[in-house]
This record gives C-alpha cells, sequence and structure tokens, in this order.
C-alpha cells in the first residue's frame, strides 16, 4: 500500500466497516439460542464474519438475533431491548417461533404470533432450530445488506 | 403400601374418608376428602411409619364437574412414594374452589400452589403469597382449564391475529372428532376457532 491512494465512497468505507464488525447482543430465548451459541463457538466461528462479539448489553449492540421463543411476558422486555439499542440497528428473527409463533401458532395462547409484530425485522431465518449454517447465511444476507444501504448519501443529499 | 396408607390415614385423621385405589396400570392413588387435605399430609409427615418428607409435585386437572388435585409425596428415608388425590366439585365453569394450603408443612409447596393457581384457578386458603407465577399478573382466565379461550390481546398486542392463524388446520381437528364419533369431549383442544 506504500505509495499508492484507494479511492472510495465514503459510504461504502463506512458499510465495509460495519458489516464487517456487526456486534450481536446476547440474548438467547429457547433452544435456538443453543444452535446460535454452536454458531459462535470454535467449530462454526461467527467471529470469521467479525460477528462473534457478543455484547452483554443492548447499548454496545447492533444486532439482535431473536433466537426463541417469543413469550407474551417477554415481548414487553424485547420492546425495550431494542429501543435501547444504538441506531442504526438490525434483528434477525431466529427460527420458527420467533418468525411466526412456531408450533405455538394456534393454541400458544402465551407466545407473540412472531417477532415482527413488535420490532422491524431485517432477516428471517427458517428452522427448528436452523442450523450454524443456516444462521451464517442470514448473518450473510444481512451483511449484503448492509453493504448496500447508502446512510451518509440518504441523511445529507437531498432527492438523492 | 397403599391400603396401609389408606388405613393409616382413616385411623388418624377424621373426617379423612381415606380410599386406597390401586390401578392396573400406572400409578395407583388414596384419595381423600378435599377439608382433610391439610390434616392427611401432616400425619403423614409426622408418622414413623412412613415419614413422608418430601413433597414432589401438586399438580391439578380439570374434568369440567371437578378439578382433581394430585399431591405426590415422597421419602427419601423410607424409600417410598405416594400420590394423594382430593376431587374438588366445581358448580359454575368460572368457579374458583377453595383448598387448604400446606405450605407450612412442606416449603416446597409454595411455588407448586401458585402454578396450580395461575394454571388452574384453585384458592388455596392460607398461602402466604398467591399470585400467579407463570402468566403476567393482569392475564385473564386460567389456561389449562378445558373451556378456556384465550383473551384478545394483551398490553396492546394482538394474540391471535386473523392474517397469521392458519384457518386450514382446522381440518385436523374435524376429522378427530369424526373419527371420535363425533364426540368432541373425547379431543383435547382448548381453544376452538372458527367453531
Amino acid at each position: 500500500m506504500q505509495d499508492s491512494v484507494v479511492l472510495m465512497k465514503v459510504d461504502d468505507f463506512l458499510n465495509w466497516g460495519r458489516k464487517n464488525s456487526l456486534w450481536p447482543m446476547t440474548f438467547g430465548l429457547a433452544c435456538c439460542a443453543i444452535e446460535m451459541m454452536a454458531t459462535g463457538a470454535a467449530k462454526y466461528d461467527l467471529e470469521r464474519f467479525g460477528c462473534g462479539a457478543f455484547m452483554a448489553t443492548p447499548r454496545r449492540a447492533d444486532l439482535m438475533i431473536v433466537a426463541g421463543t417469543v413469550t407474551m411476558k417477554m415481548a414487553e422486555r424485547i420492546k425495550t431491548l431494542y429501543a435501547q439499542m444504538p441506531e442504526p440497528k438490525y434483528v434477525i428473527s431466529m427460527g420458527s417461533c420467533a418468525n411466526k409463533g412456531g408450533p405455538y401458532w394456534q393454541h400458544g395462547y402465551h407466545v407473540l404470533k412472531g417477532v415482527d409484530e413488535i420490532v422491524p425485522v431485517d432477516v428471517y431465518v427458517p428452522g427448528c432450530p436452523p442450523r450454524p449454517e443456516a444462521l451464517i447465511e442470514g448473518l450473510m444476507t444481512l451483511q449484503k445488506k448492509v453493504a448496500n444501504e447508502r446512510l451518509l448519501r440518504d441523511k445529507w443529499v437531498k432527492h438523492a | 403400601m397403599l391400603n396401609e396408607i389408606a388405613n393409616f390415614l382413616t385411623s388418624n385423621v377424621s373426617n379423612s374418608s381415606a380410599v386406597a385405589n390401586e390401578a392396573e396400570l400406572g400409578d395407583g392413588h388414596v384419595l381423600v376428602a378435599p377439608e382433610s387435605i391439610y390434616n392427611c399430609c401432616k400425619e403423614l409427615k409426622a408418622s414413623d411409619e412412613f415419614q413422608m418428607n418430601v413433597l414432589e409435585v401438586i399438580s391439578a386437572v380439570d374434568y369440567s364437574d371437578r378439578i382433581e388435585v394430585n399431591y405426590m409425596l415422597a421419602s427419601f428415608l423410607k424409600n417410598s412414594e405416594v400420590i394423594l388425590k382430593v376431587k374438588l366439585p366445581k358448580e359454575s365453569a368460572d368457579a374458583v374452589p377453595e383448598i387448604d394450603s400446606v405450605v407450612s408443612i412442606w416449603k416446597a409447596a409454595n411455588f407448586l400452589e401458585r402454578e396450580c393457581y395461575d394454571m388452574n384457578g384453585i384458592n388455596f386458603r392460607n398461602h402466604p403469597d398467591l399470585r400467579r407465577i407463570l402468566t403476567p399478573d393482569d392475564w385473564e382466565g386460567y389456561p389449562l382449564r378445558k373451556d378456556y379461550v384465550v383473551q384478545k390481546e394483551w398490553h396492546g398486542m394482538e394474540i391471535d391475529p386473523e392474517d397469521k392463524i392458519n384457518k386450514g388446520d382446522h381440518f385436523f381437528f374435524k376429522k378427530v372428532v369424526e373419527e371420535m364419533d363425533g364426540d368432541e369431549k373425547k379431543v383435547a383442544y382448548s381453544w376452538n376457532g372458527e367453531q
């Protein structure tokens, strides 16, 4: 890189940094959390994608992986946690329960029928629970989405 | 074992009217009168012969006209178990039957009785802290009752949104009802959707 110049859009540069350092929140609700932990552990190694730094507080996280059954009681807490995350923030809905209620879709009086009822979801990962490969696929899809965002342009250039 | 316990309760607790029911399959039980449950438990724990020092489970089952409460007692000293059963009559669908609490005998009964209250709607007299334990405090109804119908929404969140309920799968239950000669009571489902 000596004596050379790299030219790129500021947005691209920021997105490159953001997409390769998506910090998820430590947030497991049910059995999907076991798969999420497996994804973070040595064999599948989420850190390859810069996504392995599970933060213990929503205030330092970019990404909420809703891994598991969202009960009505927990739904209120999820609303609070989502509000506490700094912008820009992303949500991956992991597993059938978080997507649409899963096996609790009809008689689950205590289960929210999909986390998209309360927070906006960027990527849905199907499965019960999804294998680590599926979660990594979901994460890479989210990375593509982040890479194509134009935060600065949308903020500073009118009628872009 | 069951007969010995029934005889013991009959002789030691005046109004227990204990009956031993041996089961051909599974576990037998000792049926006792609802108003005597506290004394029965107390005597079984205190007796040298049985020494029921552990309360394993309190569980309740709704049978529409009555609620059955099962107390599973165990003795770690004598290596034995027994199930005490109580039949609480239920006058109407939303009646809340009453029974004595056994928290003062076993501390373990505290959460178990709260769960029974939460899920089946049984009022335990003299319980130190009878609140809902699993569902939210302001929940309506008792979910494990046969005639339970879930509320429409809770804190602004819709529980069964129209667009997310797959109506087609009611076919499965209709088919099961047909196989049971049209007797709906033989099919266990609490929320009967569009019917």
